[in-house]
């Protein structure tokens, strides 16, 4: 029984077709195929092994037979296998399973000793009379002890230290202490001392163990493990290792059962050693496998961005992003204070803006609260709180708040103007107009109270309490505006649209802030309505004056305890502002005042001598004492009113400005959904209020008309005179650059007085300027520098990149180069395009293009007709559309027409044919037309040449192609002559046709036209002129240019 | 002090343009503000106009070190980098190498960067081609050069050097009295 490996299979080979193909040789038991496959199931590799009965002979001849053999592809490999481990599993387990047979063996072993040491004359192992240490006669092991006992000589292996002794135990020597013990005299045991052999003694192991005393037992091999865990443990991944034992030890023990179990039984002692010994070959191994799996590179791609945050600052564009954050801050941190404080940047009032909406009622208070020493910040704050309540259509608490820090304005101004009515000295009154015109910005506020005063005289003159006069003030807006409103509805409806936003604003409960240029429309459109007012205003003025300043004292009286005078304090608060109220319009560079006082006047009064009446009746009332003064302010006030509520909008429009620069998409939004229902409802109110009070609203319109001039005559004329030429000396701080630097800084404000422009700006801005050219200077060298560094760079890098200008985007964008793209739709990547038509004109043809140009007048048609002729059969021919096949018959009909005779001409020259041929022709040209320019220039050729006559400059001729083309041809026409010819001769349809005259002339040219003789003449004569002719030639060359050439050829 | 010549200016930007490219241009023209080059005691500073005005103020020997020191010039006028300028070089790098952490502290220390501790590197990377050593943090740690090609790299054996030592963070302690 044998077994074989056969290696070298086909694939498809069966177990039947091995056995068949070794049943020949002996009787095949078993057949076992292997197909190794790699991951994707291929298989690559295909084996077997067969269990033969084979006899050695015929082992040889299959093997000399089969070996290397080639069967089915394969090229046989056949070698003697062994022994199937199951088969030898099977055999060991069966060989345990019976050790019977064993044991007989050992029986038969032992009773053959027996046998041959009784032939020695030993029985049952004991020699009488025989000397101790004698050996048994046939037997050389075996030796005779004490006692005549017959002992075996003992071969013992000694392992001491790496040396293997073999050690000879001859019993015979250590028997002198044995003993019988069935004797009964038994002789005394010789006491060990007295023995005539020693026992070495000593401490060592050896001589320790000879006296009996063994070490306690202490496993060995264990200890020889250990040095192996150790260098487990230097693998770096220490802990994976001893992980990874557990797992591995069930693997060592299902190893260790199979094939190696006689082996770990021989030499290990244990499971776990074996277990031991796997991992530490594991662990290793995973070492190894770690370090094989770290070895492998990441490679990353170049845009692989680095995360850490470190990076993000040093990019070019964090820098930046840093400084602006940082600027947002400074600036929040400056509004904030600002916002308390000063209004000096648009951003506070964006910031202020949004505070308000948040908590206009804190302002008011804290504004309210607030003491008369902060007149800028009272004016300022109360005014935009102002118009926010107006805008969120506020009440009573808020109109007294709002009442308050005016009205303390107004105390302490008061203060002044009393002094300055006394003493009426300019300084004085210029102080005080310094801290109004810082106020002037509330004018909608001032009107506000003004309004809020008007009420009280008019309806609420009885009403002492603030609260009662509160409640009324809602009204009161809207009562204002009614009047304008009323006129503007019954004379100006064309203003409507604008007007309703007003309102709204207004209202405005969160009202979208215009344009600054809307507010100064909206200003003109007051100004109209203040016309308006004055023209209903009879001429009674003074009683509503009085009437009205009555009704604001008692209304401040209550309202105010604060102001000793209230009367006085609100009349001249008012009056301030009316002043101011006239100087913003002015600061908007529309003089609101003039054109105010013009219109008012309306009847071409120049303004000057209405100025001049108005102090004199000024000087009037001051005789008549406070009263009278306190009336003309209450005037005043009234106008202010008036104007306040038709400016009210415009002022709105302008005061909101800020608070929409912040949000100005939500505010337009809102403005526009609300404008309809808001402004119908105002109109409403207003109306209904205006019935009620109309009365009231005609009276002080009718000041109104003249207090817009009394504004400066009233208290102060002359001083309000000199004010409003100052303000006009003023304006030229508009002029010039400078000048028009601040306009360009008011623009940016508006109409807000807050931040006025004045000359302290300008001067400010001056120095600024000069500092910035002497920058300027130091910048330009450094900019040279990196202009220089840049080239240098450029240089560096060959790179065409123009030096980014100080455009942020641009340079902070980092543009790889790798990544670029062609971006057809971007004008700098036309660059990379190729120009094929355009720069595949050559210069003649650009010359032959001028030529054609020039010769633009002589065109004759006729070639182009013919053209358009044989385009018309052609695409009848081939079915072109029906629509270009129309074009072309109107083309057709007109060439043909006009062709006339140059047809016959064309035929004629060249080809003898009919028109057809021509059409064919023409066909050609036609293809050249519309086809590759190589094409169409060989024909077309063909047909200038023909007709001696330039292309027709008609207006489709034009075309950059046709025009090379045809220019191009015109010199080389002759000589391409036969190549033109040659296409159309291809197109047999095109070319002949039955009846052709060329068929019938064609072969005329083959046969001799004349005689012989005379044919032969001709060339003789021909030839002695061409000769001399050459001759000539030559005999001009010169024999040097002869020589010359020759050489060169 | 005084601003770079035109020699002094190719040398440095071939240098600098070894390891970010094109990218000098975002040094030079950049976004935020005026920033210039200027040569002082054979070293290249880079600095705002600022700093600049304000270091004006002060003589030249008593001045040490203005904005940030990129490099100096050889008494052969060759330039070299500092590891002052990673700051610089680390954002705008093209070409970085990323070391293990295990041989970071070997890189640190000054040495080449083993294949044993080359973690990731960017593809195409040619020999020769200044690069920007990161951690695997993305920590820029230096710069040097790489010895192997990308391609290179991943073949060679574990212990030979694939990216050059030119300068490492490790040099702001190890030489803190030369570096400005």
């Amino acid at each position: 029984m044998r077994r074989l490996y056969v290696g070298g299979l086909s694939h498809a080979v069966t177990q039947k077709e091995l056995k068949d193909r070794f049943g020949k040789f002996g009787d095949v038991v078993d057949v076992e195929l292997r197909t190794r496959r790699d991951e994707e199931g291929v298989p690559y590799k295909t084996f077997g092994y067969i269990n033969i009965s084979i006899s050695d002979a015929d082992l040889k001849r299959c093997l000399t037979v089969l070996n290397k053999s080639k069967w089915k592809g394969g090229t046989l490999q056949i070698e003697t296998a062994k022994e199937s481990f199951l088969h030898r599993l099977a055999q060991e387990r069966q060989a345990a399973a019976d050790p019977d047979l064993q044991q007989t063996a050992a029986d038969d072993g032992k009773q053959n000793l027996l046998d041959s040491l009784s032939k020695a004359g030993i029985n049952n192992f004991t020699m009488k009379a025989a000397v101790p240490g004698t050996e048994v006669p046939g037997h050389k092991d075996w030796v005779v002890s004490k006692f005549g006992r017959v002992l075996p000589v003992l071969q013992l292996r000694c392992q001491k230290g790496n040396k293997a002794r073999m050690l000879k135990y001859d019993p015979s020597k250590y028997s002198h202490n044995i003993r019988k013990l069935d004797r009964d005299d038994a002789d005394r045991s010789t006491p060990v001392s007295q023995l005539t052999w020693q026992v070495e003694g000593g401490d060592d192991d050896i001589s320790r163990k000879r006296r009996g005393e063994f070490p306690s037992y202490e496993p060995r091999r264990p200890k020889k493990s250990r040095p192996l865990g150790a260098d487990t443990c230097k693998a770096p991944d220490r802990k994976r290792s001893e992980q990874k034992n557990s797992s591995d030890l069930i693997q060592s023990k299902r190893f260790s059962i199979g094939p190696t179990r006689t082996d770990a039984q021989g030499d290990l002692d244990s499971d776990e050693e074996i277990c031991r010994l796997m991992a530490a070959q594991d662990s290793s191994h995973h070492a190894l496998q770690q370090e094989a799996e770290e070895s492998p590179l990441e490679v990353v791609g170049l845009e692989y961005s680095v995360k850490s945050g470190r990076k993000g600052k040093e990019t070019p564009e964090a820098p930046v992003r840093c400084l602006s954050d940082c600027d947002v801050f400074v600036d929040e941190k400056t509004l904030i204070p600002g916002d308390e404080d000063e209004y000096d940047s648009a951003d506070t009032d964006e910031l202020i803006a949004s505070r308000r909406n948040l908590s206009p009622l804190s302002n008011e208070r804290s504004k309210g609260r607030s003491q008369p020493g902060e007149e800028k910040v009272k004016a300022v704050l109360p005014l935009q709180t102002l118009s926010f309540k107006e805008d969120s259509g506020l009440e009573k608490k808020r109109t007294k708040t709002r009442v308050l820090p005016v009205l303390q304005h107004g105390d302490e101004e008061e203060e002044e103007e009393e002094e300055s009515a006394g003493s009426s000295s300019d300084s004085e009154y210029e102080a005080m107009f310094s801290n109004v015109t810082r106020l002037e910005l509330s004018l909608a506020d001032l009107q506000r109270l003004a309004e809020e005063d008007s009420q009280a005289a008019g309806i609420l003159g009885s009403e002492g309490d603030p609260a009662l006069a509160a409640g009324p003030s809602e009204q009161p807006a809207p009562k204002k505006g009614t009047s304008p409103e009323e006129i503007l509805a019954a004379i100006l409806e064309d203003s409507d649209d604008d007007r309703p936003r007003k309102r709204k604003k207004r209202k405005g409960v969160t009202l979208p802030p215009l344009p600054a240029f809307q507010g100064t429309r909206s200003l003109q459109e007051t100004d109209d309505l203040l016309r308006r007012e004055e023209e209903e205003g009879g001429g009674d003025q003074m009683d509503s004056r009085t009437t009205e300043t009555e009704g604001q004292e008692g209304e401040k009286n209550g309202a105010l305890s604060q102001s000793p005078v209230a009367s006085e304090s609100s009349s001249s608060s008012e009056e301030d502002e009316e002043e101011r109220t006239t100087e913003t319009p002015a600061a908007e560079a529309l003089l609101p005042s003039q054109i105010f006082s013009d219109e008012g006047s309306g009847e071409a009064a120049p303004p000057t001598l209405r100025r001049k009446l108005n102090a004199e009746e000024e000087e009037e009332l001051q005789r008549k004492a406070n009263l009278r003064r306190l009336s003309a302010l209450q005037q005043r006030q009234k106008k202010v009113e008036e104007q306040k509520k038709l400016i009210q909008g415009a002022l709105a429009n302008l005061d909101a400005p800020p608070p929409k620069a912040g949000k100005r998409i939500v505010f337009d939004s809102d403005d526009e959904e609300e404008n309809p229902s808001q402004t119908a409802s105002s109109i409403i109110q207003s109306v209904e209020e205006a019935a009620g009070t109309r009365a009231v609203a005609n009276q002080r319109a009718a000041k109104d008309k003249f207090s817009a001039p009394q504004l400066f005559d009233s208290s102060e004329d002359e001083d309000g005179a000199e004010e409003e030429e100052n303000r006009f000396d003023l304006r030229p701080q508009f002029e010039g650059q400078a000048g028009q630097k601040l306009m360009a800084l008011q623009y940016r404000f508006g109409t807000d007085e807050r931040f006025r422009m004045d000359e302290r700006f300008l001067e400010e801005e001056e120095p600024d300027g000069e500092a910035e050219s002497g920058l300027a200077v130091e910048d330009e060298a450094l900019e040279e520098e990196k202009k220089k560094n840049l080239s240098i760079l450029q240089n560096l890098l060959g790179s065409s990149k123009q030096p980014s200008s100080r455009t942020p985007s641009k340079a902070a964008k980092f543009r790889d180069v790798s990544t670029l793209h062609y971006d057809p739709s971007r004008e700098e990547h036309t660059a990379f395009e190729t120009k094929t038509i355009q720069t595949t004109e050559s210069k003649a043809a650009r010359r032959k293009k001028r030529e054609e140009a020039q010769k633009l007048p002589e065109v004759s048609s006729d070639i182009f007709y013919e053209v358009s002729g044989d385009l018309k059969a052609v695409f009848g021919q081939t079915k072109e559309e029906l629509s270009e096949a129309e074009e072309e018959n109107n083309w057709d009909q007109e060439e043909e027409e006009e062709d006339g005779g140059e047809e016959e001409e064309l035929q004629t020259s060249l080809l003898p044919d009919d028109p057809i041929t021509t059409k064919e022709e023409s066909s050609g040209f036609k293809f050249s037309f519309f086809g590759v320019d190589g094409e169409t220039s060989s024909r077309e050729t063909t047909e200038y040449k023909v007709e001696n006559i330039q292309a027709p400059k008609v207006s489709w001729q034009q075309d950059p192609r046709f025009h090379d083309s045809s220019s191009d041809e015109e010199p080389e026409s002759q000589s391409r002559e036969a190549k033109a010819e040659e296409p159309p001769s291809t197109m047999d349809l095109f070319f002949f046709y039955p009846g052709d005259s060329r068929l019938k002339d064609g072969p005329t040219l083959f046969c001799r036209s004349g005689q012989l003789e005379e044919q032969r003449e001709d060339w003789e004569e021909r030839r002695t002129m061409l000769r001399r002719v050459s001759s000539l030639y030559l005999s001009h060359v010169s024999p040097h240019d002869r020589v010359l050439s020759g050489h060169c050829y | 002090m005084r601003p770079l010549t035109d020699e002094e200016t190719k040398a440095m930007f071939e240098k600098l343009s070894k390891y970010i490219g094109e990218n000098i241009k975002l040094l030079v023209d950049r976004p935020d503000g005026t920033y210039c080059f200027r040569l002082h005691h054979d070293r290249v500073y880079y600095m705002s106009e600022k700093i600049l005005k304000l270091a004006t103020n002060f003589s030249r020997d008593k001045l040490i070190s203005v904005g940030t020191c990129f490099g100096k010039f050889t008494k052969t006028q060759k330039f070299r980098l500092h590891i002052t300028a990673l700051d610089f070089l680390a954002p705008y790098a093209k070409f970085k190498v990323w070391v293990k952490p295990g041989a970071e502290q070997s890189f640190l220390y000054g040495n080449h960067v083993l294949k044993s501790g080359l973690g990731r590197i960017t593809e195409n990377t040619m020999q020769y081609q200044g690069v920007v050593v990161y951690s695997m943090a993305d920590v820029p740690l230096g710069f040097g050069v790489a010895a192997k090609t990308t391609q290179e790299c991943r073949r060679v054996d574990p212990l030979s050097i694939v990216v050059f030592h030119q300068a490492d963070v490790g040099e702001f302690i190890r030489n803190e009295d030369t570096l400005t």
